[in-house]
């Protein structure tokens, strides 16, 4: 009598574990993850299955597992399949995990099948959504998926000489008498600042000029104050900003004020600090191809490529774009990452989305790239 | 009880007096780094107290004889307190003033300068004893800027209240610009760097290949003919067929190029700063 | 017994009297500072920086008062840098050592801002300082008088506060 209760309650631990794992949730939400195990996957017998179990082992990174809901149909080199998932040479991708998906069917036929997913990742710079499209083809009785020919770039062994400037600090001994450390702050220069209404709270974003001869290490801090003239809220432009300018150099700034009402800020005070920083002028990434045009979803985006003229990997392509209206007077600051590397002397396509009330209202654009490279300053 | 009531107040008076000064002979003002000699009149042991900047000492002496403090006890110039504790407790107050100049502090501003400014250079100048005091007695300060063999200024200002200084413009050549403040054989050198001002006329080239369009600038000067530094952004813009591509090119050895991916026609511009440049209409490829 | 009475009355109301003017306990610890910018050269003071001047001079007495004191290094490091640092340092462990400290109160301060550098990196002042100063040996005050004093400041801009970087007592100016 006395082991029934511990014998039951094993039992439905049992089953629900059981269930659990055995069932991939519609939505293809978290269901666990544990690398390398071998849990079980119902068969794929429709292509949202099919899809689901690729998904979930992409996610759970049961590489083998995954690779098998592949078609064979055309050649697919796992390597490059497994670098589809996990990134390669550092990019954003080779620190982020797949957190999440949404599966919706656009089209299906008897044997061929077009999904479009909505992945969750999640990235050291914050949660990143990517929409991909997926074909399937029925193999028999079960569905497997129709692996895209990888578009890594194949860049040939060359020689590429660096002769771009680079500029290094000397801070000099602590003995230094009074008056020699000599080297005054780059000069920058705010052109521009306009506070806005957005979503639940308010922004204030413009542009800034590296006016100086050598390089500033440049930040953006805006303080909204009140009638009385207490400060509601002070905060800085974060990533928002190119922080590394070089020589007559302009970056565009957003700073964001979450929950903040601008009927009750009567002014703004900006506050930029330049620093002197080591820095280099290369690598020299070239924005091409720039416009702006809806996307999967109908959504106004600014796409374009990123080609890098020089000859260093840059790891974590970053791209930061003023949206200004007819006027030339910057409506929005707009910024995405590029989760590939940018290899040397390769494009990487890039977009970046336009809030909905701004898309009509923008007629010019000017794009920067920001860069973090592994080993430089 | 008369009696003893009035020597209780006298006492008591007595007590409250605080004799001071009178009883130990310093010296007015002394030098800084240098030996004084105090007398402390009395007999018997007392504790003796020094108080300054940098300094808090006691010791315990014998009244009436000379005390002479050391050169290094006194090497921070202002005001010292001798305090002698026997009973009563008296005191004295001396200065200490600063020794004759050994170095000058030479604040000079900015230390990079656009060619042909005026008024853009400025420096103070003030001269320290070797023990870091602050000379306050005027001291004449020869002030001289040269960029290469060129003078641009020589004149000698006197110190007021410990600080001299200077203004002037900055040269029509970019370079090195150096500025020297000196006394006697005392001096400190400091180096402005003049740099060229804003690009002016900025020219566009442009030459087609099999990537697409190489965009370089002529050699890029300001308007004195100063080549502007090297490292200085160039934004190439082309625009064609409604879609844009844009380079920020740092200037190399004078010149800033970026290749450019457009086949179709195309509008190239460039622009430094707040200049401009041509604008280059490139054909179909 | 009436004889006695009286007598240690009048003891003790001298004992009262005594140790009450030796005590001194100065409740009023507000530093007030007056500040006079009109004859500055050759830049003119601006109105902001003539705050923050006379906020941060006040806070480095009020710093070196409470070093002094309680013989403690950490009230100097922020508003002093260069030889005022270092002699002020050199008094707190010469203090520490031979158990001395200093007690500076009821301060009054006129200060006058006699050189301003052109681009506005170095102040120089002229500071009228009167202040009660007692000396105390193990904290038994050996010497206090009202002092009338001379210092020539000099204050350098750093990075959130102007700092002195020299305070040297003079004569007369």
């Amino acid at each position: 009598m006395k082991f029934i209760l511990p014998i039951v309650l094993v039992a439905v631990t049992a089953v629900l574990i059981a269930v659990a794992l055995t069932t991939a949730n519609a939505t293809g939400k978290t269901v666990g993850i544990s690398a390398g195990s071998a849990f079980l996957t119902a068969k794929p017998a429709t292509p949202d299955q099919a899809l689901s179990n690729l998904l979930l082992n992409a996610k759970r990174r049961n590489w083998d597992e995954a690779f098998n809901s592949v078609s064979n149909a055309q050649p697919v080199n796992k390597q490059s399949f497994i670098q589809d998932w996990t990134g390669s040479y550092g990019s954003l991708r080779a620190f982020s995990s797949l957190e999440g998906y949404d599966i919706r069917p656009l089209h299906i036929t008897n044997d061929e099948a077009q999904m479009r997913v909505r992945l969750h990742w999640t990235t050291p710079v914050g949660p990143i959504e990517d929409v991909r499209d997926f074909r399937l083809a029925r193999e028999g009785d079960i569905w497997k998926t129709l692996w895209p020919k990888s578009d890594m770039p194949n860049v040939p062994s060359q020689v590429i000489p660096v002769t771009y400037l680079r500029w290094d600090l000397v801070s000099g001994g602590s003995d230094d008498e009074w008056g020699a450390k000599n080297i005054d702050a780059p000069h920058v220069r705010i052109v521009s600042m306009n506070p806005l209404d957005f979503a639940e709270g308010a922004v204030v974003l413009g542009e800034v000029v590296n006016e100086d001869t050598i390089p500033a290490f440049v930040n953006v801090t805006a303080t909204l104050v009140d009638g009385s003239g207490n400060a509601i809220d002070e905060e800085t432009s974060f990533d928002k900003i190119d922080h590394i300018l070089l020589p007559k150099q302009v970056t565009p700034y957003r700073i964001d004020f979450p929950k903040v009402n601008l009927k009750n800020v009567k002014n703004v005070r900006m506050n930029i600090k330049a620093t002197l920083v080591p820095a280099s002028a290369d690598p020299v990434i070239g924005v091409m191809n720039q416009k702006v045009d809806p996307d999967y979803q109908g959504k106004a985006v600014l796409r374009g490529d990123l080609f890098n003229e020089s000859g260093q990997t840059v790891n974590i392509p970053h791209v930061i774009a003023s949206l200004y209206d007819n006027n030339g007077k910057v409506l929005w600051v707009a910024d995405g990452y590029v989760e590939r590397a940018l290899l040397p002397q390769t494009s990487a396509p890039f977009t970046i989305e336009i809030p909905k009330n701004m898309a009509s209202k923008v007629q010019n654009f000017h794009v920067v790239v920001n860069q973090y490279s592994v080993g430089r300053n | 009880m008369q009696s003893f009531l009035h020597c209780g107040v006298v006492c008591l008076a007595l007590f409250l007096a605080q004799a001071r000064a009178q009883d130990i002979t310093a010296p007015k003002s002394a030098v800084a780094g240098e030996q004084v000699s105090l007398s402390i009149a009395g007999s018997g042991k007392g504790t003796f107290y020094l108080i300054g900047p940098g300094i808090s000492n006691k010791h315990e002496i014998n009244l009436g004889e000379e005390m002479k403090l050391r050169g290094d006890v006194l090497r921070t110039a202002g005001d010292y307190q001798v305090i002698v504790c026997g009973d009563p407790c008296k005191s004295a107050t001396f200065y200490v003033m600063p020794a004759k100049p050994f170095s000058i502090s030479f604040l000079v501003h900015p230390s990079r300068v656009p060619v042909s400014q005026s008024d853009a250079v400025s420096g103070v100048a003030l001269p320290f004893d070797q023990f870091h005091n602050l000379v306050l007695a005027p001291v004449p300060i020869n002030f001289q800027l040269a960029a290469g063999k060129a003078s641009l200024l020589n004149k000698t200002e006197m110190t007021q209240s410990g600080a001299a200084w200077f203004r002037t413009a900055s040269s029509k050549s970019a370079g090195a610009l150096q500025v020297t403040a000196a006394f006697q054989d005392i001096s400190a050198k400091r180096v402005v760097q003049q740099v060229a001002s804003e690009p002016c006329n900025l020219r566009l080239t442009g030459q087609r290949n099999a990537k697409g369009i190489l965009v370089q600038t002529e050699p890029v000067h300001d308007c004195s003919g100063n080549p502007v530094p090297d490292g200085t952004i160039v934004s190439f813009t082309a625009n064609a067929g409604g879609v844009k591509s844009t380079v920020d090119a740092p200037i190399k050895k004078g010149l800033a190029s970026a290749q450019m991916d457009a086949n179709g026609a195309a509008v190239i511009s460039g622009a430094s700063g707040v200049v401009m440049g041509n604008e280059l209409r490139m054909g179909a490829k | 017994m009436r004889r006695f009475r009286f007598n240690s009355s009048a003891s003790l109301l001298a004992l009262v009297l005594v140790v009450g003017t030796h005590v001194s306990a100065v409740t009023d610890d507000a530093i007030k500072i007056q500040f006079d910018t009109a004859k500055t050269g050759p830049r003119a003071v601006e109105p902001l920086t003539q705050k923050s001047i006379l906020r941060d001079y006040r806070g480095a007495w009020n710093s070196m008062a409470a070093a002094l004191e309680s013989n403690s290094l950490d009230p100097l490091a922020g508003p002093f840098i260069g030889e005022a640092r270092k002699w002020l340092g050199e008094s707190v462990s010469s203090q520490q050592k031979s158990g001395l400290s200093r007690r500076y109160a009821d301060q009054n301060h006129r200060v006058q801002a006699v050189f301003y550098a052109p681009e506005g990196d170095v102040i120089e002042l002229h500071d009228t300082a009167e202040y009660q100063l007692q000396i105390l040996d193990q904290g038994k005050v050996i010497h206090e008088e009202r002092v009338t004093a001379h210092y020539v400041v000099l204050m350098t801009p750093s990075a959130d506060r102007w700092t002195v970087r020299l305070l040297q007592s003079v004569p007369q100016f």
